[in-house]
């Protein structure tokens, strides 16, 4: 089958992703030259609406794109325009059959599909190298934007990458206050780890910026330990934390959702185990 | 009049699913998908801010329950699409059909559901209707014939503009819905639901579900906070991860 495959992504790991999930001929659609797929076309902006309209001009069978909030916002107006059918974060990817993760993190879903088709896919290590024979194409993303950028924020001093932190020491409303952060840090500081949050602490009370979120809507997170401090244990959090290899948590109840989707639970007070802990590892 | 309307998607409780020896246990009460009260409770603001007319679309399925529960919050109608079964192309086709006949100054809607999660309806849906998309949405605000919107994109914001009608996808801290009273209950009971079979046959087929369980070890350490640190210390290192 002469089929064309559109792979689009801002961040080159989930075009490696794409990559090694499809045979045949690619295009690759970049924001930066990447060097990738028999040819990248390189556009010079990101716009949502305009990106689609130039994959959709392509005339794909597939699309494969990423799943970070705007690779997924380019991929669901790619399949409105196409009209054609769109599975969302699939892990699995053979032929006509995927799979997807539902139900807040707790079943996952085996799907059939036929082509033409839009897949968002999940981001995967991979080893796919630059080819050195791919023709680079300068993208003209012609066309009126709907969506004019008035301002853009980004953080001081960038932002922190949750997605691949190998440790992260995570608050939730059991810390009690903004203050009692602070004994989160520092633990995470003496374990060389990243400091994250269930949605109350970042999106709600803002104890701490919104970037750290973790969870279904927020970071999914993947780190070999991961230290969960007076976090009930939503199904929406434990969405974004089942594939920690470890997971430990701390809390005053023992009858806490998380008590039951941990490896070690702590029953006790997390200032408390922050101090001991922290002293002690500083200590090895 | 013109309107806003609020999309909402009906699910089982996922507080409430069980993973059983038999499969998942699904048999839960329904609720309105979690961002989509957050997208209720935008629309519900717009209406009391702009004097719109508050729309409300549902599809899949129609729980009396839950659509009683979006009109005590403040929606003035709610259109429900039944459907048996369901893809993202087939709901926004059967949602499009309707906004049609409504034209809507907004339509909002959550960032995702939390039986599917998928993210990309909205989107889907902006490209069927043709609208202006704002995706990410932690606050919003009409300005004449604009809507001006802030937008979070985890590692930094966005603020932006367009034109109307346009379509949002909210995130949950966009607001904190409301709890309605004894009287807006009452008072829900009145409003019309206008009731729509559809027949769309899905493109993508779910041929299995079955539970995601990673087995955790579950130990739980009691006692003095000093010596359960060094028991926990102890595991650790004998799991290779400290």
């Amino acid at each position: 089958m002469s089929s064309t495959v559109v792979i689009y992504s801002e961040d080159v790991d989930y075009i490696k992703t794409g990559i090694a999930s499809t045979k045949g001929k690619t295009i690759v659609i970049s924001p930066r030259e990447v060097r990738l797929g028999d040819e990248n076309h390189v556009i010079n902006e990101i716009d949502e609406q305009l990106i689609a309209e130039y994959i959709a001009r392509l005339k794909p069978d597939l699309v494969l794109t990423g799943s970070s909030k705007r690779d997924k916002t380019v991929a669901g107006l790619t399949a409105g325009l196409l009209r054609v059918p769109i599975i969302p974060d699939v892990i699995e990817l053979s032929e006509n059959k995927a799979k997807r993760v539902v139900y807040s993190g707790m079943a996952i879903a085996e799907l059939e599909f036929s082509y033409p088709i839009v897949i968002t896919l999940v981001k995967k290590n991979t080893d796919i190298r630059e080819n050195p024979d791919c023709k680079i194409i300068k993208a003209d993303l012609s066309g009126n934007s709907k969506v004019k950028v008035v301002e853009e924020k980004h953080k001081e001093g960038g932002s922190i990458d949750l997605s691949s932190a190998q440790i992260i020491v995570s608050v939730g409303r059991g810390v009690g206050s903004k203050e009692n952060v602070k004994y989160a840090e520092e633990l995470a500081n003496a374990l060389g780890g990243a400091v994250g949050g269930s949605r109350p602490v970042t999106a709600e009370l803002g104890w701490l910026p919104e970037d750290r979120q973790i969870g279904l809507s927020g970071t999914k997170v993947k780190p070999k330990l991961y230290i969960a401090l007076g976090i009930s244990g939503q199904p929406q959090h434990l969405a974004g934390i089942k594939d920690s290899k470890i997971i430990v948590a701390v809390n005053k109840d023992k009858n806490a959702p998380i008590v039951e989707n941990a490896d070690y639970t702590i029953i006790g007070d997390v200032i408390e185990f922050c101090k001991v802990f922290a002293q002690k590892v500083k200590g090895i | 009049m013109s309107s806003v309307i609020a999309l909402f998607k009906i699910v089982p409780d996922d507080t409430l699913i069980r993973i059983t020896q038999t499969g998942l246990d699904l048999n839960v009460p329904y609720k309105i998908s979690t961002y989509d009260k957050n997208a209720i409770e935008e629309a519900v603001r717009m209406k009391e801010k702009y004097s719109l007319k508050a729309m409300g679309i549902t599809a899949g399925v129609t729980d009396r329950k839950s659509i009683r529960e979006a009109l005590a919050m403040g929606l003035d109608e709610v259109v429900a699409i039944e459907m048996r079964e369901m893809d993202i192309q087939t709901t926004a086709e059967n949602i499009a059909e309707q906004v049609k006949g409504l034209s809507p100054k907004l339509i909002i809607g959550g960032e995702t559901t939390t039986d599917s999660s998928g993210g990309v309806f909205i989107p889907y849906l902006a490209s069927l209707l043709n609208y202006p998309i704002i995706t990410y949405v932690k606050s919003l605000t009409l300005i004449e014939d604009k809507v001006r919107a802030e937008r979070n994109l985890t590692s930094f914001t966005q603020t932006v503009e367009s034109e109307l009608p346009a379509i949002v996808s909210v995130v949950g801290e966009i607001n904190t819905p409301r709890i309605p009273g004894v009287k807006q209950i009452l008072e829900s009971q009145k409003k019309p639901v206008k009731t729509i079979n559809s027949t769309a046959i899905p493109k993508v087929k779910i041929t299995a579900i079955t539970p995601y369980t990673i087995q955790r070890k579950k130990v739980v350490i009691e006692g003095k906070m000093d010596e359960a640190v060094d028991k926990l210390l102890q595991y650790l290192k004998g799991e290779g991860v400290l």
